[in-house]
């Protein structure tokens, strides 16, 4: 099957030009009159007492401005999205590598590097916790007041132990996942600027401009009026840039030098102090009857949550709600912990939970068809959801047949490998399926909203509280709004990533951006078009039933020369031309603490090369089957699911930021190694499920996270269907393979 | 304890260092600057001469994002130092798309061949060169050409097919 994803306007990004000519400044590009360069001083333990913290000697270097340290600090010394728990600058005690002991802003960058030599801490190493197994142990040193714990999430349906008494073939097996790094091409950065009334504007990479906002009033101990964020665009994020990385202290070193500060982690700084996916280990028992019903299926999920929370609470909740997938189980056990330890910070990042649980329940899915002897997609047909069947929380959900659909297209591809066994590479193919929720989930605020107006300049301004990372939202924007409103690429303004103007729409994450911005424009659309063409009524008298929004103005109907009034001409004299909406991001009508709503669904085939005698496993193709209503954005759609499909070919392949004793191993990307063009099929295809099921009032999906899903279980089953031997951690390392290989008699001259 | 962070003897080296004097043709026009002779090339343009259009991703010569051609050769800018570029000419992304849009910015456009553009400085600067050098390039000459270049985004879908579009665009003439 071929992408049936065409572009059906020749419509390019509208940041597009300015992307591949280099124009585009990005925020760490920034430079301003003064501008000072601030490096911070992280730790040099990952768990340790401060003693001292000196830092005359820097202060005396010439060049430097300012070294700021704990006592700076004028608001609360702490960040954290959900709970905040993570010191700005350690007072005494640091609990991973990159915690924050000092920072100093000097008149150039050399200074400001050998500033940070200067500064003499004296530390007191505490024992190490570098396992979730060892945080656990009864006598473990706690790393917070509450204990190693930083959070439970559990949901249980049915009796699982009376349901696998009564099970034909039960499969159990533990699946380790590893610690991956976004790996955004553009480190975290950006310049603050101390503004004349005491407040600042902050220039760099956010995934939610006003919860920056709201993290720095409290740090700086200034209303948020008083502060300013510009967040767009992004080099990349993938949940990232979510959390604050270096805000804080080029804000407290900006307030106290009175001058600009830029901040730009080097590849090095980033990789010690930025949020990683959290390594996950999770043991799944799963029971089926002679036909193939899954009777019971229990789930032990054990996070490695690092040192701090960020959002790692909601993304166990999330990993423990789709424990069951698409697929209906009548008796379910799902348990989940995660666990603070001093190796680094695991929190936000695309996919959200959603890759590590799949992982292990479409493993089980294809272990137990093939200990059953079924085909695996037989298997999977006899478990799927139905249209209106509860979520996997037992939550009621907007009903969908996707699953279905989704099983079905995957079904017409061709399954079994094009390629033929040689005595040194054999080949086989796999499958898998998925569904991710999109937004927060119930009990969390969620809102939504946006803004349509005619400004003064004449153009439709459109404006969310969203951030360009990447993802193609202003492209997304840029569609919707010409096919709503009915006005032409030229007539559009986007503005986005600057709180200073936007309106409040909630976070760039969880897949909601295109949802939100289709579903404000349903609620702005009829109201902004009545707004101006009342106005142009009475302007023109002409009745308001024969004029429409065109391109470049308003026209009549039967007069298809050109607009009888411009927009231009229309602004003039409008008093009011802003329709505003606000709203919750649909959620599920249950009390169920982050269960969703809307779903999108994906399901993925991709063929592999093993290589018996090096243990190279090489993926030769991958289809994609997604569906997630309409395609906005052609060349943004199927950029998004082939870019994440191979964001998890590398995690499953290759990626893994290695750690030992809780100090990273792995500093920059000679050590950490991500698919470049070579690791890459040339044949990729992305099959689009446009219909939404009858009655669908939500639009358009956000695809930012679902194409991640699905392709780790299908290259496990692949390699399977090659070897004949199942993957039980990633990443697949050649040795593994080898192993396996050779114990299976492979080779013939062993 | 920590002896890691105990204070360097000479404080003052930074200040004291020799400085060269450097001219360099960037995008066809020349610039005569002072400068350390260890300086990055990458420094130069970006935070000298403002060319801030080629990025800084690695620092290492692993990811492609500042690639410039420096004499017509194609190099990752972060590799080279001052004193190796004395009376060199380089050309950046801002020296493609002077006058029209170049026809490799256009494949990318139009074939979705960037999303976040941080790697897109780099990665059209390699296609350039690779096309330049290989008008109609097989799978296996994009793979060896592009292999220095990484961009997180794509999953390089959308660049193979910009690239591939191209060569098949020299390949019908």
């Amino acid at each position: 099957m071929k992408s049936n994803i065409r572009v059906k306007e020749d419509r390019v990004r509208p940041d597009g030009l300015a992307k591949v000519t280099g124009t585009l400044k990005y925020l760490t590009d920034l430079t301003f009159p003064n501008m000072l360069y601030g490096k911070i001083l992280r730790s040099d333990y990952p768990h340790a007492n401060i003693l001292s913290i000196n830092t005359e000697e820097a202060e005396k270097l010439p060049g430097v401005v300012a070294v700021i340290t704990y006592k700076d600090v004028p608001g609360m010394n702490r960040f954290g999205i959900i709970v905040p728990d993570q010191p700005v600058l350690c007072e005494e005690r640091v609990r991973y590598v990159g915690d924050a002991v000092a920072a100093v802003a000097a008149t150039s960058l050399a200074i400001a590097e050998q500033a940070l030599k200067l500064i003499c801490v004296e530390y007191e190493e505490l024992p190490i916790i570098d396992s979730p197994e060892k945080a656990l142990q009864a006598d473990a040193i706690k790393l917070h007041p509450a204990g190693n714990i930083c959070h439970r999430s559990s949901y249980s349906n049915g009796n699982v132990a009376t349901a696998f008494e009564a099970c034909e073939a039960i499969v159990e097996e533990t699946y380790e996942l590893p610690r991956q790094l976004h790996g955004y091409m553009e480190t975290e950065g950006g310049v603050i600027v101390p503004e004349e009334d005491g407040g600042i504007t902050v220039y760099a990479a956010t995934q939610h401009g006003f919860k920056d906002r709201f993290q720095l009033s409290r740090i700086l101990g200034i209303p948020e009026s008083m502060i300013r964020i510009v967040s767009s665009p992004i080099g990349g994020s993938f949940g990232g840039k979510d959390e604050l990385n270096i805000q804080p202290y080029a804000a407290l070193l900006a307030l106290k030098t009175k001058c600009p500060v830029k901040i730009h982690n080097t590849r090095a700084e980033s990789i010690r102090a930025s949020l990683k996916r959290h390594p996950m280990k999770i043991t799944a028992k799963t029971g089926v009857d002679s036909s193939g019903k899954i009777l019971a299926h229990q789930v032990k999920i054990v996070a490695d949550k690092g040192a701090y929370a960020t959002l790692g609470p909601a993304v166990l909740d999330f990993a423990v709600e789709h424990a069951a997938g698409p697929y209906i189980i009548p008796n379910i056990e799902t348990e989940g912990i995660s666990v603070f330890t001093n190796n680094g910070v695991m929190g936000e990042f695309r996919g959200f939970g959603g890759n590590q649980i799949t992982f292990a329940l479409e493993g089980q899915m294809d272990r137990l068809a093939d200990v059953l002897n079924l085909d695996p997609i037989e298997l999977r047909r006899i478990n799927l959801r139905n249209a209106t069947d509860l979520g996997p929380l037992g939550h009621r959900i907007a009903p969908t047949d996707s699953a279905a659909l989704i099983l079905n297209e995957i079904e017409k591809l061709e399954i079994a490998p094009k390629h033929e066994n040689s005595k040194w590479k054999r080949y086989g193919a796999g499958i898998a399926i998925s569904m991710h929720g999109g937004g927060l989930g119930f009990g969390r605020l969620d809102s939504a909203g946006g803004r349509i107006s005619l400004n003064k300049e004449g153009k439709v301004e459109i404006s969310f509280g969203f951030e360009e990372c990447g993802q193609g939202l202003v492209s997304v924007i840029e569609n919707l709004v010409i096919e709503e409103i009915g006005c032409s690429k030229e007539d559009i303004q986007i503005v986005i990533g600057d709180t200073s103007v936007v309106p409040h729409s909630g976070s760039s994450t969880a897949s909601r951006g295109t949802s939100i911005v289709w579903q404000s424009l349903q609620k702005m659309k009829e109201p902004f078009k009545k707004k101006i063409l009342a106005h142009a009524s009475t302007i023109l008298s002409i009745p308001q039933e024969e004029l429409y929004l065109g391109s470049k103005g308003v026209w009549k109907l039967g007069e298809e020369d050109g607009p009888v009034m411009s927009y231009k001409e229309c602004a003039e004299v409008l008093l009011d031309g802003t329709v505003l909406t606000s709203f919750h991001f649909p959620v599920t009508p249950d009390a169920v603490n982050g269960g969703h709503f809307l779903y999108s669904f994906g399901g993925v085939k991709v063929e592999v090369e093993v290589d018996v005698l090096s243990g190279k496993v090489k993926v030769m193709s991958i289809d994609h089957v997604i569906a997630a209503g309409p395609v906005v954005s052609p060349n943004g759609f199927r950029g998004q699911i082939e870019g994440g499909g191979v964001m998890s070919l590398g995690y499953t392949l290759m990626e893994e930021v290695k750690m030992v004793d809780s100090r990273y191993a792995t500093h920059n990307f000679d050590s950490y190694l991500m698919p470049n063009i070579v690791d890459v099929p040339f044949e990729t295809n992305v099959y689009a499920i446009e219909e939404l099921y009858e009655g669908d009032i939500y639009g358009p999906r956000g695809v930012g996270e679902i194409g991640t899903i699905s392709i780790t279980p299908a290259i496990v089953k692949a390699i399977h269907d090659a070897i004949g031997c199942w993957v039980t951690k990633l990443p697949i390392s050649s040795e593994d393979i080898l192993e396996k290989v050779c114990a299976r008699g492979m080779l013939e001259w062993i | 304890m920590d002896l890691s962070n105990k204070v360097l003897e000479n404080t003052s080296s930074t200040n004291n260092e020799q400085t060269i004097a450097l001219t360099i043709t960037v995008n066809e026009t020349k610039y005569e600057l002072q400068t350390r002779p260890t300086e990055k090339l990458i420094n130069i343009l970006r935070d000298q001469l403002d060319f801030v259009g080629t990025k800084v991703s690695c620092g290492i010569g692993r990811c492609g994002a500042c690639s410039i051609l420096l004499d017509g050769e194609l190099v990752n800018s972060c590799f080279i130092m001052a004193y190796q570029v004395n009376g060199k000419s380089i050309t950046t992304i801002e020296g493609l798309g002077n006058v029209t849009i170049d026809e490799v910015q256009e494949a990318f456009l139009k074939e979705g061949g960037f999303q976040c553009g941080y790697c897109t400085s780099g990665m059209i600067m390699s296609v350039k060169n690779l096309l330049a050098l290989n008008p109609a390039p097989s799978e296996e000459d994009i793979k060896e050409a592009l292999a220095g270049n990484l961009c997180r985004c794509t999953g390089y879908g959308g660049i193979i097919r910009a690239v591939q579009s191209l060569a098949n665009k020299k390949a019908r003439f």
